[in-house]
């Protein structure tokens, strides 16, 4: 026993035995690495903290689950990136999700295409580079008149010509840029090609002309014409087949009230204040750090200790624990514009692949049936036991945000199984001798897909699995890798799946119904009805979106009429917020609309 | 040994080439679509037939097969479709420091406490110490490892703030100055070099205490008992040396883990390592990067088994190579 004491004591003192000297090197290493860490905590830990503790302060840290894809508009199509270029480069218009109505509002300096409620009016028209606007009488081409005290970083003046350059760039088929639905109106585009000298002109360096082949309506227009622009000074030179590797994507030169100080990729991008900007002007903030942080209960532990100050999409089961942790967080929710839904196929999908025939489904061919299957599921019962105050029932794809065209005549389809069984016995639906449903031989039964790691989906299927088992129908349950689940999405070779959607803030919703099941790519269930296609090109033609209200009023009520899918629930989007952030407005268009306005307590006046 | 290594390496050769060219075909016959982001509502169904034909998915796969060929022969890897169309090198360059740092000192950590524990639970076997010892090792062993960083972070982040969460470096650590930098480096990598050793050092000490039980009873050990040395030479000089002959082994098949990276550890501590690179590159279908990291796992998993064997016959002379 001595001896061994001995040997442990040799080992303790340097192991001077050891057989490979460079183990006691690495050994002596690693417990630098950590004697080193230790003193940071403590000798050096006080000036350390002081010196962070400042950077603190005059820094807002956003956790971020993924870095941007690219800090260019023309290439970018993350959230994250959409939310840091918007800070960064100049807009020609500034938008505004008016609440009271649920339209969106363009502002230039001096015009506004509709008053909105002083209490609602949250942003500064000083963000546009416009100065004014004129829609021509026939609808068919709209000038701007631009500002001329508006500057990139460097210096130079934003120009009319920076806006034609930078669509150009947006049209060129070789740069794919995800944007060029927006010049869809364009002069040629009709005829497959964009003529850019007749569809924007530049008489002057304050004067932007942008024609349509066809009549659009104002607010359409006012959108798609308002895509951001890059400094043509820089990207001139640039060639399309090099622009999406070019350098300068990597300095993004804007004039925004942020500019980019460092950008670590999959790490963490720096912006800082950018003190000479007018538009509309410097960031309130010193410093915004965004930091990638992929795992969700690391975000969470940074939120209760401080490390970070917003973290998006906090799940509702953890608000009590995060709330109790952490005094000095808030959850924000913004509007409804997320919803979850069950698909069923409407049509039989081997026989369209086959031979290009619309056939009804054997399982969910009739509106009756999937009637019934919306009366069987108890979607409160997954609100209540998941979404809790942030879900509501979902009635069809207009959200209740959009005010001016929701159908609040409209109720829910309540959960009713009784009636359920009726329908599908009149549908000829009996159950057989295990209780399942049969109809001519075929049980009622089929898979449910899903895709992986989305806890609410999961949680949600198994309610409908029981729901349905409660009325003789057999559903299983299987989960899909997420760019598996799609890809079959797309080829319709699903029966019944499980997704959500998330809807723009204009209404266009004919990629997902339209009856031309070749053209309209996203109606997954081959839902076929030729009023809803009627409906959404009468829209369309008005002018003024608000006239178009009684078409989508009917939209509405055909839509909970037919059940092509079972609607769930919308999602309020929650997100965790330190309190020492101030000034922050949460709106539909997005957690960050007005972050250039925050500001920041600093840490004394939070421990007090 | 020259003409053994360079043999080795030449059988490599198509060893690694065969290994690309099966992933090149298995990932493009898999489902999923590199341009499927951009195939969403409000986007023009152009834009993916445009990424497509950006990135040659177009043509037949034996054309595709053939142009990939003759660039990889001229040492051309491509550009990462998902990362703004870096050349894939450059992604790995970026990512491959990180890895290496946390790596090397985990495996420095594991192998320090391994070995230890393993000779103290082999020189006092089925004590107490050698049972706690035991028990401790198979319960980190077993644990997963993404459970049981998030349990440290809860511990040592949250419960008791002593280390951060994640990152690499603190907000603003610019301004502390180099070894300030370093430090705050340090201190930012002790949980998540803690956790990966523990782990590590575990399976280690079990492989240590195995083959050092076997050599303790060796004739030879005897011998040295009794020719009267003290038992720290014994152990140390005769039984150790043996002992570690299997674990030399375990070096180099470390080596492919010092480059590829550890998932978990990196998507939970949110270190842009290579682990994070491939996964990320898997799920975005971003096939040049697939490749090229395949192209490094396998090439260093060869190497790794070479520098194996090499090590055998450098430290055990009876084996000839």
């Amino acid at each position: 026993m001595t001896e061994y004491r001995k040997i442990l004591r040799s080992e303790l003192r340097g192991g001077r035995s050891l057989p490979l000297p460079g183990l006691v090197l690495c050994l002596l290493l690693a417990l630098s690495v950590l004697a080193m860490s230790g003193c940071n905590r403590s000798n050096g830990g006080a000036e350390h903290s002081a010196m962070g503790q400042a950077a603190m302060d005059s820094t807002l840290v956003i956790a971020m689950l993924g870095d941007a894809d690219y800090l260019n508009p023309v290439l970018g199509s993350t959230v994250t990136s959409g939310n840091i270029m918007g800070l960064i480069y100049p807009s020609l218009l500034q938008t505004e999700f008016d609440t009271t109505t649920g339209l969106l509002n363009y502002m230039a300096l001096e015009k506004k295409l509709r008053e909105v409620a002083s209490s609602q009016a949250k942003k500064t028209p000083r963000a546009a580079v416009a100065r004014s606007w004129q829609m021509s009488a026939d609808h068919k081409s709209i000038t701007y008149t631009l500002r001329n005290d508006v500057f990139w970083n460097d210096g130079k003046r934003i120009v009319s010509g920076d806006f034609k350059f930078s669509y150009k760039l947006y049209g060129n088929p070789v740069i794919a840029s995800a944007r060029q639905q927006y010049l869809a109106e364009l002069v040629g585009a009709d005829k497959g090609r964009i003529d850019f000298d007749r569809a924007i002109e530049t008489p002057d360096d304050t004067t932007l002309i942008f024609r349509f082949y066809k009549p659009v309506a104002e607010h359409l227009a006012l959108y798609h014409t308002s895509l951001t622009p890059l400094p043509m000074h820089l990207w001139k030179d640039v060639k399309p087949e090099e622009f999406r590797h070019s350098p300068l994507n990597l300095e993004p030169l804007g004039a925004g009230p942020y500019k980019l100080k460092r950008w670590q990729q999959q790490q963490q991008m720096i912006l800082v204040s950018s003190r000479n900007s007018n538009l509309p002007k410097p960031g309130t903030i010193p410093a915004l750090a965004f930091r990638v942080v992929p795992d969700y209960t690391v975000r969470l532990t940074q939120l209760q200790t401080g490390a970070v100050d917003v973290v998006e999409n906090i799940k509702p089961e953890d608000f009590t624990a995060l709330m109790k942790a952490n005094r000095q967080i808030d959850i924000k929710t913004v509007g409804l514009r997320a919803y979850d839904y069950v698909g069923w196929s409407n049509i039989d999908q081997e026989e369209y692949r086959r031979s290009g025939k619309v056939k009804p489904h054997p399982l969910f061919g009739s509106p009756k049936v999937r009637l019934a299957l919306t009366l069987a599921i108890d979607r409160e019962s997954i609100i209540d036991g998941y979404l809790k105050a942030y879900g509501v029932i979902c009635n069809n794809d207009i959200s209740p945000s959009l005010k001016w065209a929701y159908n609040n005549r409209i109720t829910p389809h309540p959960m009713d199984p009784a009636r359920a069984s009726a329908l599908l016995r009149a549908e000829g639906w009996l159950p057989g001798p295990d209780g399942i449903l049969q109809k001519q031989g075929r049980k009622f039964s089929f898979v449910l897909y899903t895709n992986a790691g989305n806890a609410r989906r999961n949680y949600a299927s198994t309610i409908i699995q029981q729901n349905l088992r409660a009325i003789g129908i057999d559903c299983k349950l299987d989960v899909q890798e997420s760019n598996v689940f799609f890809e079959n999405l797309q080829e319709r070779k699903l029966d019944a799946w499980m997704a959500g959607w998330s809807i723009g803030l204009e209404i266009d919703p004919l990629d997902v119904w339209g009856s031309d099941l070749k053209k309209s790519r996203f109606n997954f269930t081959g839902y076929v009805n030729s009023r809803i296609d009627q409906l959404c090109e009468l829209a369309k033609q008005k002018m003024d979106p608000t006239g178009a209200k009684a078409y989508w009023q009917e939209y509405q009520e055909i839509l909970h009429r037919d059940q092509p899918i079972t609607f769930l629930y919308w999602i309020k989007e929650t997100q965790g917020f330190s309190r020492r952030i101030e000034g922050e407005e949460l709106n539909i268009s997005g957690t960050f609309y007005n972050l250039d306005d925050w500001r920041l307590r600093p840490s004394a006046a939070l421990t007090q | 040994m020259l003409i053994y290594i360079l043999k080795r390496i030449l059988i490599a050769v198509p060893l690694i080439f065969g290994v690309l060219t099966l992933t090149f075909f298995i990932i493009r016959l898999a489902p999923g679509d590199p341009a499927a982001f951009f195939i969403q509502p409000g986007i023009s169904p152009n834009v993916a037939e445009q990424i497509r034909a950006q990135y040659g998915l177009n043509d037949p796969l034996p054309v595709q097969y053939v142009k990939w060929l003759a660039n990889v022969l001229q040492g051309d890897f491509g550009r990462s479709f998902s990362r703004a169309q870096q050349p894939v090198f450059d992604v790995i360059a970026e990512a491959l420091p990180i890895t290496v740092t946390i790596a090397a000192l985990t495996l420095v950590a594991n192998f320090t406490f391994g070995i230890l524990i393993g000779i103290v639970s082999a020189v006092r076997q089925n004590s107490f110490i050698d049972r706690f010892l035991t028990v401790s090792a198979l319960f980190f062993y077993s644990m997963p490892e993404f459970w049981f960083a998030l349990m440290m972070i809860i511990l040592f982040a949250l419960k008791y703030p002593l280390f951060p969460a994640s990152g690499l470096n603190e907000i603003g650590a610019e301004s502390f100055g180099p070894l300030g930098f370093v430090l705050d480096r340090f201190w930012h990598l002790v949980l998540p070099v803690t956790v990966l050793s523990i782990n590590g050092a575990a399976g280690i000490a079990r492989y240590v205490r195995g083959s050092m039980l076997e050599v303790i009873r060796q004739d030879y050990i005897r011998t040295a008992r009794a020719k009267g040395l003290p038992e720290n030479v014994v152990i140390f000089k005769h039984a150790l040396r043996n002992a570690l002959l299997p674990v030399v082994t375990l070096m180099g098949s470390s080596l492919p883990f010092i480059f590829s990276g550890a998932l978990f550890i990196e998507v939970i501590f949110a270190f842009p390592g290579m682990g994070r690179v491939t996964v990320e590159a898997i799920f975005a279908r971003d096939y040049p990067l697939i490749i090229a990291n395949t192209f490094i796992s396998g090439s260093l998993i060869v190497l790794g088994n070479l520098v194996s064997d090499v090590l055998y016959a450098v430290v055990d002379p009876r084996i000839k190579l």
